[in-house]
């Protein structure tokens, strides 16, 4: 089953791929097809989230000891489940909006690559594994950013790829390092003992790092890993792909990168830190304390950054640096309050962030305009979309009732409870400047689309409220935000129940 | 007790439905007035039910509605909270009443009510919070929700108050929100009664309690902010003009209220006894009661002189605060140094009139601030502007307008039989009282407070006192004493019978109506309201033994007023009559603006700070860290790994074998030289070019051939293996 929901997705987005052009008659039976395969590939994980039992796969053996393993947790289903869900909603979306994009089939084809890479990358049961779908990701995404083949985007492409890999040989170097230190596990599943594989709580033997003395060296992997795995998640030094490559892709693939990729490297970031460093190993270290504040450095920059940009795709992806840092910086606090909140936020985030970049998108779609600016007043024409548009604004802001805030209030007091000098407070202070900025980013885009009337507003007569297929996503997404943050109670169950698996 | 949740959902309930509505019937404006009326009366006989719940002690407890945004909300009736429930909802239904003709030309009704009703929900959540979170809360809701009447006729004017208005309120609300974070973090709890119990235990063990300052330092911005305190109190003026009338008698009769109580609360339960923290509020309200009257006195606009009275107003009740928590603090001193008997409820008595006065104060002012922002809003129906100059000789021949106008105006002003005056007798009764008490224990007790400030601020207490007469005497004069200078426009106002509807006028009336009664009967009416309407419940107590009623009409206690209205009568006719009333152009003296342009704080600190200094700031920061890789990339290309162009087109081979072949020919010419050979150029660069082409040739061949690639893949077998040797 496993199985099937990872290489599904790939065989049907291949086929779509080199499927020649004539087969679909019309682009409506291309689209009929594709929202077939979209939502067959996504019942599948379905089923996996919903089995309790058989969530373990051996596929092959790298070497005797590093199998291609998959194992389906808590914290894999709460990933894969949040991916189904985005991609489900930006997937419909793009069937109104790349009608005026060319080479859609190519588009859809790498969408469902990249889906059920990404399947693999919440599933995968050791960090080998897990490593593999990361470059897979990587490589597979490409395509999504460098779609509209402007030399814009070429060269955007070009800087994803470069950071990436950097980001990919840095996290590379560490699993070298950690290798050696790793307890063979068999985890309570029935495959043999093997390395690297997740272990609630961490795998690494510390005795044998104290022993040979190289805490030090074993750190500074991790810390590695961190850093190269942070790429993906955009986080400072290693962060300034991410406002180049997001906007330029059509706007429900940046929906989807900005919502769902990035998370990716916060998964890998997870499973490094939580499953096979061990939270133990880095509480009090020089590593918490870097990684804390890269992660409080990125907040800051990137929603200042946010507050001056002009162009709309590229105010949110700055949003969205600034953002997982949020979460990043609840993981640096290596506590339960904090990681409950950083969790919530990957959700939070990835609801939230596609709605807005689905707006963005519609906007765009109808209007022809990207500035911040050209949407006056026309929050009367479009009632409904520059509604949902507010109310995830509200959200990512924090503001009650909407989800934003319950996970701000775990971070923050995560981090307060963290006990780190200085950083206890500077991290809560950072999230609420920040959530300053935010509000300062993106309310006044609602306030002027609803309260300032235009001079041309003859010219601005035919703008409608956008195709239900492309408003039912935005407005679905934006009914999660309130709702999640009306009550949030079973999330922060399913949180707790993967904390109690022994995380700390 | 479900009711209280069934308060505050209400509202929203009723905003769906009127949504819902909106949608489906057709548009009829006086359908949507006519509900937001009964949406505000059920919401009072709710209000009133659980007041009279409370009265009968029936379910007093804390209520929860658990999960919603992580910690679940929890609501609690009682006391103070009852009647200020009991307080917004009348508010709510008599601007209701008054929406009613005031709004019935506006293009943007609905979207009007709906926020209003929003706001109700709000407020009635934030009054019958349990707990700091649910007050957060709602209180972020309202903010929002409010802004929204800020921005209501969408002129530019309007955007850029509500724009203010949206920015102070978030700021506050981070703000907040951080002193929420502290205070959960070192007390382990939020709900308020559990909050007062750890700080006092914290404060009693002598821990360090800075933390706590901290918090309620944040909260002050916020609260404050949203009372109108001074340092946060920019947004007012704009945002009370802007708004409606109805909306802006709200927001000074029911929203800064909501301010003061986080006040309250922080004062009261997070740092209970804490005399430095009770200097502090009271240095804050002596300045927002001085600085609001006197640009209160100084304004030549209807809206913006009330506006100012609000912020003077609470500055009188910060003052109350301030004395609550300095009095509570000399109880704990007397108590540790063994104080008792006489002495000691001669304490508590001033404690009393402190409590009292400040509660009163904040109900008499929400009675009077309804009463005037709606008459403001009638002369605004009328005429159309709130200038001084355009409104003047509004009033004559308007008798109701001007027994109500009046009855609000001394009331507020503090002439005695009027309810102003009771409330601001027993504030200044009660500093007058702790000077006393300081003087009396001298330096024996380690106090926050001097008896020379003490004095300072009942001379600054009277002095607003006379402000307030002043700008009130200002307002009436111009009204219903001075004629217009236009003769036309005096007679159409002369002419005006039908200035307001029958509900206009209930809603004015039914609001005026309390002011002598609280006036009149101060000890049968004012003190039980007010002994009632304690935050900390545990309080009433110790308060219960202290039967004592205060003699209002004392001589003492009317000296106070009498140099209060000699204040205001001398600072009417200096800056008023003399300043102000000046001639605009021949013949005509017309009011004008005279408080200095560059003063305004708004426009020069905080919009320089927030919106054009810090993002500056941050942006040149941000972008130079944003880029530092970036910088790195392109540096490294430029230097190490550079494709510097060649200075020209090489006709043969390339730069290595270039390079190699001038090389050796050079090496050949040295050679020669010191050999003393002959020298005959053998064009090493040109045979070195021939090579290359024909070595890359069959390279090129090799390495399209398939044995090439399977040894590449042996190579890489063999590194594999040799790595995993050494490793191993």
């Amino acid at each position: 089953m496993i199985f099937v929901s990872i290489v599904l997705p790939i065989l049907a987005g291949i086929l779509l791929l080199i499927a020649p052009d004539r087969i679909f008659k019309s682009r409506q039976m291309l689209i009929n097809m594709t929202a077939v395969s979209f939502v067959v590939c996504a019942l599948f994980p379905v089923l996996v989230i919903c089995r309790s039992a058989g969530n373990t796969l051996l596929l092959f053996s790298l070497v005797d000891e590093i199998p291609v393993f998959f194992a389906v947790d808590t914290i894999g289903k709460i990933f894969a489940g949040i991916v189904i869900f985005v991609f489900l909603m930006a997937g419909f979306f793009s069937f109104v909006y790349m009608s005026h994009e060319h080479h859609e089939k190519r588009y859809y084809g790498f969408y469902l690559i990249t889906f059920g890479v990404l399947m693999g990358l919440c599933f995968s049961g050791n960090l080998v594994t897990l490593y593999l779908f990361y470059e897979f990701m990587t490589l597979v995404s490409v395509p999504l950013v460098l779609h509209s083949g402007s030399k814009e985007a070429v060269m955007a492409g070009l800087k994803y790829l470069f950071y990436s890999f950097c980001g990919a040989y840095m996290a590379l170097f560490g699993i070298y390092f950690l290798y050696k230190y790793a307890i063979a596990f068999n985890g309570g599943y029935e495959t043999s003992g093997h390395m690297l594989g997740f272990v609630a709580g961490g795998s690494l033997d510390l005795k044998a790092v104290a022993e040979s003395g190289s805490t030090g060296l074993c750190l500074t992997a991790v810390f590695l890993m961190i850093v190269g795995f942070g790429v993906k998640a955009g986080c400072f030094p290693l962060h300034a792909w991410l406002p180049t490559a997001h906007p330029v892709a059509p706007a429900p693939a940046s929906a989807f990168l900005s919502g769902i990729i990035v998370k990716a490297g916060v998964l890998a970031i997870i499973r490094t830190v939580y499953y096979v460093a061990g939270a133990a190993f880095l509480r009090g270290t020089w590593v918490q304390t870097v990684w804390a504040v890269f992660a409080i450095v990125t907040i800051l920059m990137g929603s200042s950054l946010a507050f001056k940009e002009k162009i709309f795709k590229k105010r949110l992806a700055y949003s969205t640096v600034s953002n997982l840092s949020y979460i990043l910086l609840g993981l640096s606090m290596l506590n339960e309050t904090a990681f409950t909140g950083s969790i919530l936020h990957v959700v939070f985030h990835a609801v939230i962030k596609s709605a807005l970049f689905l707006s963005a998108g519609a906007l765009i779609f109808i209007t022809g305009n990207t500035k911040v600016n050209d949407f006056m007043g026309l929050g009367k024409r479009m009632p409904v979309l520059f509604w949902c548009y507010t109310i995830v604004s509200l959200g990512l802001i924090g503001i009650p009732p909407t989800s934003g805030v319950v996970s701000k209030w775990y971070l923050a007091v995560g981090c307060l409870e963290s006990g780190l000098t200085g950083l206890s407070w500077i991290g809560p202070a950072a999230l609420l400047i920040s959530a300053l900025l935010t509000a300062g980013y993106l309310l006044p885009i609602s306030v002027r689309a609803f309260l300032k009337e235009t001079d041309y507003e003859a010219m601005r007569n035919d703008y409608k409220e956008p195709r239900p297929l492309m408003l039912a996503p935005v407005v679905i997404l934006a009914v999660v935000t309130l709702v999640l943050g009306l009550y949030p109670t079973p999330l922060i169950q399913l949180i707790q129940s993967v904390i109690a698996a022994g995380l700390f | 007790m479900r009711e209280t949740f069934t308060a505050v959902l209400f509202p929203f309930v009723m905003c769906m439905i009127v949504g819902l509505m909106s949608k489906v019937k057709s548009k009829e404006k006086k359908t949507f007035a006519l509900i937001m009326i009964l949406a505000g009366a059920w919401e009072l006989v709710l209000a009133l039910y659980l007041l009279s719940c409370d009265l009968r002690g029936i379910g007093i407890g804390v209520f929860e509605v658990p999960g919603v945004g992580g910690l679940g909300l929890h609501f609690l009736y009682t006391g103070f909270r009852g009647i200020f429930g009991v307080l917004t909802a009348f508010a709510w239904f008599v601007t209701a009443l008054f929406s009613y003709e005031y709004m019935k030309n506006d293009t943007n009704v609905i979207r009007y009510d709906l926020y209003n009703l929003l706001t109700l929900g709000a407020t009635m959540g934030i009054f019958y919070a349990a707990d700091l979170f649910t007050l957060f809360f709602f209180f972020e809701m309202m903010s929002f929700t409010s802004f929204m009447w800020v921005a209501h006729r969408q002129t530019r004017e309007a955007l850029y108050a509500a724009g203010t208005y949206l920015g102070i309120a978030v700021a506050g609300g981070m703000a907040i929100l951080m002193g929420v974070f502290i205070v959960y973090d070192r007390l382990g709890t939020l709900a308020f009664d559990a909050m007062y119990g750890r700080a006092a235990e914290l404060m009693m063990s002598g821990e360090d309690i800075t933390w706590l300052f901290v918090a309620a330092g944040c909260m002050f911005v916020g609260f404050g902010a949203k009372a109108s305190a001074f340092p946060v109190h920019v947004w007012l003026p704009d945002s009370y003009t802007e708004a409606p009338a109805p909306a802006t008698a709200l927001l000074s009769a029911v929203l800064s209220k909501t301010g003061i109580f986080g006040i309250l609360l922080i004062t009261l339960d997070m740092l209970p006894m804490q005399g430095s923290w009770g200097a502090f509020i009271l240095i804050v309200g002596v300045v927002t009661m001085v600085a609001g009257g006197i640009r209160g006195v100084m304004s030549g606009n209807l809206k913006i002189t009330l506006a100012y009275s609000s912020m003077s107003q609470i500055g009188f009740i910060l003052t109350g605060v301030g004395m609550q928590s300095l009095l509570a603090e000399y109880l704990m001193a007397a108590d540790a140094a063994g104080v008792e008997g006489e002495a000691a409820s001669a304490i508590i008595e001033v404690f009393g009139l402190a409590i009292n006065g400040t509660c009163l104060h904040m109900l008499n002012h929400s009675l009077v601030k309804l009463v005037l922002f709606m008459a403001a809003g009638v002369v605004f129906m009328q005429v159309g502007s709130y200038d001084l100059n355009q409104v003047r000789g509004f009033g004559r021949r308007k008798p109701f307008l001007l027994i109500t106008f009046v009855l609000a105006a001394a009331g507020v002003g503090g002439i005695p039989l009027l309810n102003g005056y009771v409330s601001k007798t027993l504030l200044h009764e009660s500093i007058a009282g702790y000077r006393e008490l300081l003087a009396q224990s001298g330096s024996s007790l380690a106090l926050s407070a001097t008896p020379v400030m003490m004095k300072a601020v009942e001379a600054l207490f009277l002095f607003s006192g006379g402000l307030t007469i002043a700008y009130m005497t200002k307002l009436f004069v111009v009204l219903f004493v001075e004629k217009n200078s236009d003769k036309k426009v005096q007679e159409a106002y002369d002419a005006k019978r039908e200035y307001a509807s029958v509900l206009t006028k209930a809603a004015i009336g039914v609001c005026a109506l309390p002011i002598p009664l609280v006036g009149l009967l101060p000890n049968l009416v004012a003190e039980p309201v007010a002994a009632y309407g304690l935050v900390r419940f545990g309080l009433s107590e110790l308060l219960r033994h202290q039967q004592e009623h205060v003699h209002f009409f004392a001589l003492k206690n009317l000296s106070g007023a009498l140099v209060s209205i000699l204040v205001g009568a001398v600072v009417y006719a200096v800056v008023v009559r003399f300043m102000m009333l000046r001639g605009l152009s021949a013949g005509y003296k017309g009011y004008r603006d005279i408080f200095p342009s560059w003063l305004n704080m708004e426009k020069y600190v905080y919009r320089a700070v927030l919106y054009t200094a810090v993002p500056f700031v941050l942006g040149i920061i941000s972008r130079i860290l944003d880029s530092i890789v970036d910088i790195l990339v392109v540096i490294l290309r430029k230097t190490v790994y550079s494709d510097r162009e060649l200075p020209y087109e090489l006709p043969e081979g390339n730069r290595v074998t270039h390079r190699i072949g001038v090389t050796m020919e050079r090496v050949r010419l040295v050679y020669c030289a010191v050999m003393r050979k002959e020298y005959t150029p053998k064009n090493y660069a040109h045979k070195l070019a021939i090579k290359e082409i024909d070595v890359f040739e069959n390279f090129r061949i090799i390495e399209r051939s398939l044995s090439f690639g399977l040894f590449m893949f042996c190579v890489g077998l063999g590194l594999t293996m040799i790595y995993l040797l050494v490793v191993n």
